[in-house]
C-alpha cells in the first residue's frame, strides 16, 4: 500500500455483499472506522447483522467488496490471519470450546497468537480478562457446564484474550438485566482505551445508546441510515422500521386482526376452581446444586402467570421441572388433576405441556414446516394441516419461509417458528421460556402481540421472561423468583405497585 | 490433564503430578522394559512386542482422533507404506533396521504432507472416509504396480535381528512416541489441538491455523505408525499387501483407544494390555475374541463413553473432591 498508511481508517469496508443462493444477506455496505472509535449497528432481526459481522472477521467470504483493515486488503485472508493482525469476534450464539476449562479457551488464543509467551504474564493477562468479565470463578471450569449467559461472557472474554485493535460484538447484552447490562457498559467503556475500535452489533438500546459515538442502521441488508448515535436514534425511519412502540414513544399500532377462530371468549381465570397446574413444595437443581427451594405455585385455565426474576434466581429450571426435563428432589406437580412428579418428559408433553426453551433448539435439518409437523406427528393429516394454517396466521411471515432451512432464517423468525411449534401440538399449558432474548425491539411487540392474541383466545401460558414491563403487561398474575424461591406474588397490578419490582430492575434485591 | 498453572491448587511436596517424578517413574519403566527381554520367556517377548506396537498404533490414533478431532481409518495405510519401505529399503540398499525404520518414518511424514492437502478439506465423517479410501488406494497401488511383488509380497532377504533386539526396537519406539505424546499433550499446542478439535471454526476466529495445526499431529501419527509398520515387517520377515495393508492395522487401534479412553492421556496403554490380553487368553477361539471385543466396544461407548480411564478419573475426582466440596 502506498502513503494512505498514515490517514487510512482502520477499517474500510466498500461495496460489501454477500449472496446465499438468491437470497442477499449483505448489499453495497460501506463501514469505515477510525482507530479509537466505537461504531454500533443496529437493524430488525434477519437485517444482515451477523453476517456483517461474518464477513469482517472473515468466517463469511463476500460475494462483492472489498476489506482493507490498516491500510491492507484482507479480502482474501482467512479468519485466522485476521485474527492474528487484530481483529477479534464474538459469536451471537456462543460457540466455546466446550471440552476445555474457561481459562484454556482464553489460552487458545494467547498461545496461538504468541507461542512463547511467559507463563506468568499469560496467566496474569487471563486472570485480568477473566476478572473484567466476572468470569474469575469459573476459570477452571468445563466451558460445558457454563450457562448461556455465562458462555456469552465466555465469547468477549476468549475474544479479549487476542489483545484485538478491532473488536466484533455480536449481541452481547442479550438477556442481561439492568445491572448486568450496567456491567457490560463499564466494561466496554474500559476497553475503549483510545486504541480500539469496537463495533457493536445490540438491541439493548442502552448499550447502544451509551457505548457508540455513532451508529449505523442495516435493513434488508443495506445501510439504511448512519450519522451520531442520539440523531440516528430519534428519526422517525429508525423507530418506524427497528424500535417499534415501547421505545419510539408512538402509539400502539391498529389492532391487530384476530382471525375468527375464537367462537367463545376467554374464560375468566377466576370462573374455574380446579387449577390445571399445580406445584406443591418443589425443590430441584443440578447435581449438588440446588435451584430451586419448595416452591409453590398453581396456574388457573386460560390463564397467563408471569414468571419474573435476576438471571440465576432459577426461572428457566422451574420451567425444566415443569416440563419434566429435570427431576425434582422434593414436592410434587400436578396437572390437569394428575400427579406428573414422576413421568418422563415426552408422556407430560403428551399430556399438553408445551415447552417453548430458551435458545430456540430448532431443529437445522429439517425445513420451517417440517419443524412445525414434527410437533403434530401424531395427530390426523387434516387436522395438522388446520393447525399448521393457524399457525401460519398469527405469524405470516413462516408461511413465506416455509421451505427454507429451519436454521436459515433470523433470530426472531426462528423464535416465532419456536413459538409456533409449541402451539402445533394443540397445548393445554403453554411454557414460554425467555423468547425476547436476542430479539430486536420491533421484534418482540410482534411476539407479543401473537401472545396476546393466543391470550384471548384462552390459551394457558406460563411466561418466563426478563424484560419485566412486557410480561406484565400480558399476564394476569405475576411471581417474582429470587434465589429459587418465590418472594412476590400476585395479580399483576399488585406486583407493578410492589417496591420489590423495582430491585427487579435496578438489580439490588437483597 | 491442564497444561496451564491454576494459583488455587495447592502445591504437594511429592506428587505423581510433578514432573520430575512423572520423568523419573517413565526411564525406570523405560529401563525395566529395555531389561526385560533378558529375563522373559521367549513367548512373552513376543507378545510384548506386539503390545508394543499396538500401544504406539494406539497413541498414534488417540493424537489424531482424541486430542485432533482426526477420526482416522488410515492408520493401514501408513503401516503397509512402513512395511514396504522398511523392507524395501532392508533388501536393495543394504540398509539397517534402524536406518530403515527412520526412513519409513520419513516416508510416512512425506505422504502424510502430500494427503493433508486433499484429506483436510474433509470433516467430520468424510474425512474418516477419505483416510480409508487411501489404505485401499496404497494397497490397490501395491498389488498392481510390478515393483512390490504383487499380491505375493516380499520376502526380507538378509538374517532377521533376534526377537529379543526386535522388542528392544518396539522399546526405543514406543519411548519416542511417548516423548512425543508428553510433549504434544501437555504443552501449548495441545491447547491450540483441542480447540481446533472442538470448533474449528471458533478456533480460527482467535487466530489459529487450523491447518498447520491438524497437519502437525497428522505427520507426528504418521511417522509413528509407518516405523511400527517396518517394524513389523520386519519381524514378519514377509509382508503381502493385504496384510500390510489390512483393514484390522486401521481397527485395531481404534478400539483399543476406545476401550482405553479417547483422548485421555493413558487411553493408549490401558487399552492396548487389555486388548492384547483379550486376545492371548481367547487365542484358541478366535471367533469368541472378536465378539467379546465388540461386546466391550458397545458397552463402553453406550456406558462409559470416555473409556476405563475416564472411569477410573471419574471414581478418583468423586473421592478427591469429597472433601473439597464440603467447603462453601
Amino acid at each position: 500500500m502506498t502513503a494512505a498508511a498514515y490517514s487510512a481508517p482502520l477499517l474500510d469496508a466498500a461495496g460489501l455483499g454477500k449472496r446465499y443462493g438468491g437470497v442477499v444477506a449483505n448489499d453495497g455496505i460501506d463501514i469505515r472506522l477510525d482507530k479509537g472509535r466505537v461504531l454500533g449497528v443496529i437493524g430488525p432481526n434477519g437485517a444482515g447483522k451477523s453476517t456483517l459481522i461474518g464477513l469482517l472477521g472473515g468466517a463469511i467470504a463476500p460475494s462483492a467488496g472489498r476489506i482493507h483493515f490498516e491500510g491492507d486488503d484482507i479480502t482474501a485472508l482467512p479468519a485466522s490471519e485476521r485474527a492474528r493482525r487484530g481483529i477479534g469476534r464474538t459469536y451471537q450464539i456462543p460457540r466455546p470450546f466446550l471440552d476445555m476449562t474457561v481459562a484454556e479457551n482464553l489460552a487458545v488464543g494467547q498461545f496461538s497468537l504468541s507461542p512463547f509467551i511467559s507463563a506468568a504474564t499469560a496467566t496474569a493477562e487471563r486472570r485480568d480478562i477473566l476478572d473484567r468479565c466476572g468470569l474469575a470463578d469459573a476459570a477452571d471450569v468445563k466451558a460445558r457446564d457454563l450457562p448461556l449467559l455465562r458462555r456469552k461472557r465466555l465469547e468477549v472474554a476468549r475474544a479479549l484474550a487476542l489483545k484485538p485493535k478491532l473488536l466484533l460484538l455480536d449481541e452481547v447484552g442479550a438477556g442481561l438485566i439492568d445491572s448486568e447490562v450496567s456491567e457490560l457498559i463499564a466494561l466496554i467503556r474500559s476497553l475503549m482505551d483510545g486504541e480500539r475500535s469496537i463495533i457493536i452489533i445490540e438491541h439493548v438500546i442502552r448499550i447502544v445508546k451509551e457505548c457508540c459515538e455513532g451508529l449505523v442502521v442495516i435493513n434488508f441488508g443495506k445501510v439504511l441510515t448512519k450519522g451520531p448515535t442520539a440523531e440516528v436514534l430519534a428519526s422517525d425511519e429508525v423507530s418506524a422500521v427497528y424500535l417499534g412502540t415501547s421505545h419510539g414513544g408512538t402509539a400502539k399500532a391498529s389492532p391487530i386482526a384476530v382471525p375468527s377462530t375464537t367462537d367463545d371468549p376467554a374464560p375468566s381465570p377466576s370462573a374455574t376452581t380446579a387449577p390445571v397446574l399445580a406445584l406443591e413444595g418443589v425443590s430441584a437443581g443440578y447435581g449438588q446444586a440446588r435451584v430451586i427451594h419448595d416452591l409453590s405455585l398453581s396456574v388457573m385455565p386460560g390463564q397467563v402467570v408471569g414468571i419474573l426474576g435476576t438471571n440465576g434466581a432459577g426461572k428457566t429450571t422451574l420451567a425444566h421441572v415443569i416440563s419434566r426435563s429435570l427431576p425434582v428432589t422434593a414436592g410434587s406437580i400436578r396437572f390437569a388433576g394428575n400427579d406428573i412428579t414422576n413421568e418422563p418428559a415426552h408422556s407430560v408433553a403428551a399430556r399438553g405441556i408445551a415447552h417453548c426453551m430458551e435458545g430456540r433448539r430448532i431443529f437445522a435439518s429439517l425445513s420451517v414446516e417440517e419443524n412445525l409437523e414434527v410437533a403434530a406427528r401424531h395427530v390426523r393429516a387434516a387436522e395438522r394441516k388446520l393447525r399448521l394454517e393457524r399457525v401460519y396466521a398469527l405469524f405470516p411471515i413462516l408461511a413465506e419461509r416455509r421451505n427454507s432451512g429451519g436454521t436459515s432464517m433470523s433470530g426472531g423468525q426462528q423464535q416465532a417458528l419456536a413459538i409456533g411449534r409449541a402451539l402445533m401440538a394443540k397445548p393445554r399449558l403453554v411454557i414460554f421460556d425467555e423468547i425476547s432474548l436476542g430479539l430486536a425491539p420491533v421484534m418482540m411487540d410482534r411476539l407479543y402481540e401473537a401472545l396476546a392474541e393466543l391470550k384471548r383466545e384462552g390459551l394457558t401460558m406460563l411466561v418466563v421472561e426478563q424484560d419485566v414491563e412486557r410480561a406484565l403487561d400480558l399476564a394476569d398474575t405475576a411471581h417474582i423468583i429470587n434465589k429459587g424461591r418465590i418472594t412476590l406474588s400476585g395479580p399483576t397490578s399488585v406486583v407493578r405497585a410492589d417496591e420489590r419490582l423495582r430491585h427487579l430492575y435496578f438489580g439490588t434485591e437483597e | 490433564m491442564t497444561v496451564l498453572t491454576s494459583q488455587n491448587t495447592p502445591q504437594r511436596a511429592i506428587s505423581i503430578r510433578s514432573p520430575t517424578i512423572r520423568i523419573v517413574i517413565a526411564c525406570t519403566a523405560f529401563a525395566v522394559l529395555l531389561a526385560a527381554p533378558i529375563v522373559l520367556p521367549a513367548y512373552f517377548v513376543e507378545i510384548g512386542f506386539k503390545l508394543l506396537i499396538y500401544i504406539v498404533l494406539a497413541e498414534a490414533w488417540n493424537l489424531l482422533a482424541g486430542y485432533g478431532g482426526l477420526v482416522s481409518l488410515g492408520t493401514s495405510s501408513f503401516f503397509g507404506l512402513g512395511a514396504y519401505v522398511t523392507v524395501g529399503l532392508i533388501n536393495h540398499a543394504g540398509a539397517g533396521p534402524l536406518q530403515a525404520l527412520a526412513a519409513s518414518a520419513l516416508a510416512g511424514i512425506a505422504v502424510a504432507i502430500v494427503m493433508s492437502r486433499g484429506l483436510f478439506r474433509l470433516r467430520g465423517l468424510y474425512f474418516t472416509v477419505g483416510t480409508l479410501a487411501l489404505a485401499e488406494a496404497l494397497r490397490l497401488f501395491v498389488i498392481n504396480v510390478p515393483w512390490f511383488g504383487g499380491a505375493t509380497g516380499l520376502f526380507v532377504t538378509v538374517d532377521l535381528p533376534e526377537i529379543a533386539a526386535l522388542f528392544r526396537y518396539a522399546t526405543l519406539l514406543l519411548a519416542l512416541a511417548a516423548l512425543v505424546m508428553a510433549l504434544a499433550t501437555g504443552s501449548r499446542f495441545s491447547v491450540l489441538l483441542r480447540a481446533v478439535r472442538d470448533d474449528e471454526d471458533a478456533a480460527g476466529q482467535v487466530g489459529v491455523r487450523a491447518f498447520r495445526i491438524k497437519l502437525a499431529a497428522f505427520i507426528v501419527a504418521s511417522a509413528l505408525i509407518a516405523s511400527a509398520g517396518g517394524l513389523q515387517a520386519i519381524k514378519l520377515g514377509a509382508i503381502e499387501p493385504y496384510g500390510s495393508f489390512g483393514l484390522q492395522w486401521s481397527v485395531d487401534p481404534l478400539a483399543i483407544v476406545i476401550i482405553g479412553g479417547l483422548g485421555m492421556r493413558f487411553g493408549a496403554i490401558v487399552g492396548a494390555v487389555l486388548f492384547v490380553a483379550i486376545g492371548e487368553l481367547l487365542a484358541d477361539y478366535p471367533e469368541l475374541h472378536v465378539a467379546i471385543t465388540g461386546v466391550t466396544l458397545i458397552l463402553l461407548i453406550r456406558f462409559a463413553p470416555r473409556g476405563i480411564c475416564g472411569l477410573a478419573e471419574a471414581a478418583l475426582r468423586r473421592r478427591g473432591a469429597a472433601p473439597r466440596e464440603a467447603r462453601p
